[in-house]
């Protein structure tokens, strides 16, 4: 389980986090909503080690994931797949996600399974395996950056706005990809502004504004809540 | 033609140091977004550390080269952790002045233990080869030969293992590289370790040709930075077009034009170069 308590994050004298408090429960897909500036991504980076808390705690399966050192984080298990993505643009889409299993360094075996697995998942990149990332479409690097968080073979996914920026088609390809990782038993927080698709594979969710949670709840709740409804489901 | 042949070689010799000692800081300022400006007193110090073990040990030439390469690289990586690695967080300017610094240091102890005077290294293999009229040095055939295959590893070393694939990585996201689990702080030193290693071949080799000096360190600096910003910073074929540019510039422009000339010649090109590209040759604009 993912928890998190308290948590609060600092820019100098600006607090982009106050007590936040957070459960993923194992096998979950929990939604994070949230307008833009609402703190989102310093939640991610924080899980991910690339921040560091000024207080609070966040561990997941026990383990502190807040000593600021990502490359502990996802040995641990928690891989962030990022805003902006964060691709090696000029390496190649193959290099990217051998990369990725950086982690798993001495286990080739299991990085040329886990390789097969995710071009499974994005079929697209087979063609473009030996293409540099950078050139590929947006949504071809998004699915790049997702396939490469995969190849660390995380307990925990952390995907901040997946769908940024990306047509409808490719949109409802990525949530599909989602949908089966979750299932072969990887628990997932997503970062989401395009609450409709997010909603739609969540188990829970939480509305995040101003660097506070303000609401959280089921699936069902949420997608029912007038302000949820009005604020970014746009009905 | 003898004569074109012999600035040919000339410039292919002078074109692969300068290749692996621009190699190194274009690496360096990959990973590390900060130039390096003790870069060339590294590559000074490689040319000392070959004198005194040729004369120390009385070891073959080679064996000279190959210690001063494992002596400089781990200078190299003492230098990251004691100056750039505690200014990581500082504005970049701290690291840049703090790696001048360093450059005199190594100068002035040079000149305490070895004088200010120009020492000679003979050449290992002395006299030239003559192939049918074409002559060539052996000194120049031994470093044109050996900074292509140093290149040659290098890229074996970058493209080839996932050591060197973290190399290209951090210097193209940091972020990214830390994210899937790479440690930035050691494959900064690796780098660090790498760029000290070549710059030492570098002088190892061309020290017979050219006379060793205290003063060596800062001239290779302006040769190299002009090349790495030719290029472009932080790009691989980028510093090896610029460093081979440069030196024809250099060769033929001070053959053709006057010797004088020669150092003119080449700042002239990075000027005319960066007007057309800022960015360098070999880099995207942003
Ligand atoms: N490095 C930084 N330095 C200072 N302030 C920052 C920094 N990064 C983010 N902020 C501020 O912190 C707040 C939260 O930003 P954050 O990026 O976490 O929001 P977000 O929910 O991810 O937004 P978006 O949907 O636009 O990605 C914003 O007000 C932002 O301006
Ligand atoms: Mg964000």
């Amino acid at each position: 389980m993912l928890e998190v308590q308290r948590l609060s994050v600092n820019y100098g004298p600006f607090r982009a986090l106050h007590d936040v408090d957070l459960t993923v429960q194992e096998g979950e897909i929990v939604v994070l909503l949230g307008a833009n500036g609402a703190g989102k991504s310093t939640l991610f980076r924080t899980l991910s080690g690339l921040q560091r808390p000024s207080a609070g705690t966040a561990t997941w399966r026990g383990v502190p994931l807040t000593g600021g050192r990502p490359e502990f984080n996802v040995a641990r298990g928690v891989a962030l797949c990022p805003e902006g993505r964060l691709l090696f643009p000029d390496l190649s889409v193959e290099k990217n996600l051998r990369l990725g299993a950086f982690v798993h360094r001495r286990d080739a075996a299991g990085t040329e399974r886990e390789l097969g697995r995710v071009y499974d998942l994005f079929p697209d990149l087979v063609g473009k395996r030996h293409a540099p990332a950078g050139s590929l479409s947006g949504g071809q690097q998004q699915m790049v950056a997702i396939a490469r968080s995969l190849m660390a073979r995380p307990q925990l996914l952390l995907l901040d706005e997946p769908s940024l920026g990306l047509a409808p088609l490719v949109v409802e390809q990525v949530f599909a990809a989602i949908s089966r990782v979750n299932a072969s038993g990887v628990s997932v927080l997503l970062a989401e502004q395009n609450a409709f698709a997010a909603l739609g594979i969540a188990h829970r969710g939480y509305v995040l504004e101003g660097g506070r949670v303000s609401l959280q709840g089921s699936q069902e709740a949420l997608l029912g809540d007038d302000r949820v409804r009005s604020a970014y489901l746009g009905v | 033609m003898t004569i074109l042949f012999q600035q040919l070689s000339n410039a292919l010799a002078l074109g692969g140091v300068y290749a692996l000692v621009a190699l190194g800081l274009t690496l360096v300022y990959g990973v590390m977004r900060v130039p390096n400006f003790a870069h060339g007193g590294l590559y000074m110090l490689g040319a000392y550390f070959t004198y005194a073990v040729l004369n120390g040990l009385g070891v073959p030439y080679v064996v000279a080269l190959l210690i001063a390469a494992v002596a400089v690289a781990l200078l190299a990586a003492l230098l990251e952790r004691l100056v750039f690695y505690p200014l990581r967080n500082a504005p970049h300017v701290h690291a840049m002045i703090a790696a001048i610094g360093v450059l005199f240091f190594f100068e002035a102890v040079v000149q305490r233990i070895w004088g200010a005077d120009f020492k000679q290294i003979a050449e290992p293999i002395p006299g030239i080869l003559n192939v049918g009229g074409v002559v060539i040095t052996w000194q120049r055939l031994l470093v044109i030969l050996a900074s292509v295959l140093a290149m040659l590893g290098l890229n074996f070393f970058l493209k080839r293992t996932l050591t060197g694939a973290t190399i290209e990585a951090m210097s193209q996201s940091r972020e990214g590289a830390r994210l899937v689990g790479i440690d930035v702080n050691r494959v900064g030193m690796l780098t660090f370790a790498i760029s000290g290693a070549l710059a030492a071949v570098a002088a190892a080799l061309i020290a017979p040709i050219v006379s060793v000096a205290p003063s060596m360190g800062e001239v290779m600096n302006l040769k190299v930075f002009a090349i790495i910003i030719l290029g472009g910073m932080g790009s691989v074929p980028g510093a090896i077009v610029g460093a081979f540019l440069l030196a024809f510039a250099e060769v033929f422009g001070g053959f053709y034009i006057n010797l004088d000339f020669a150092d003119v010649i080449g700042f002239a090109a990075l000027v005319l170069v960066l007007a057309i590209r800022p960015q360098g040759l070999f880099r995207r604009g942003t």
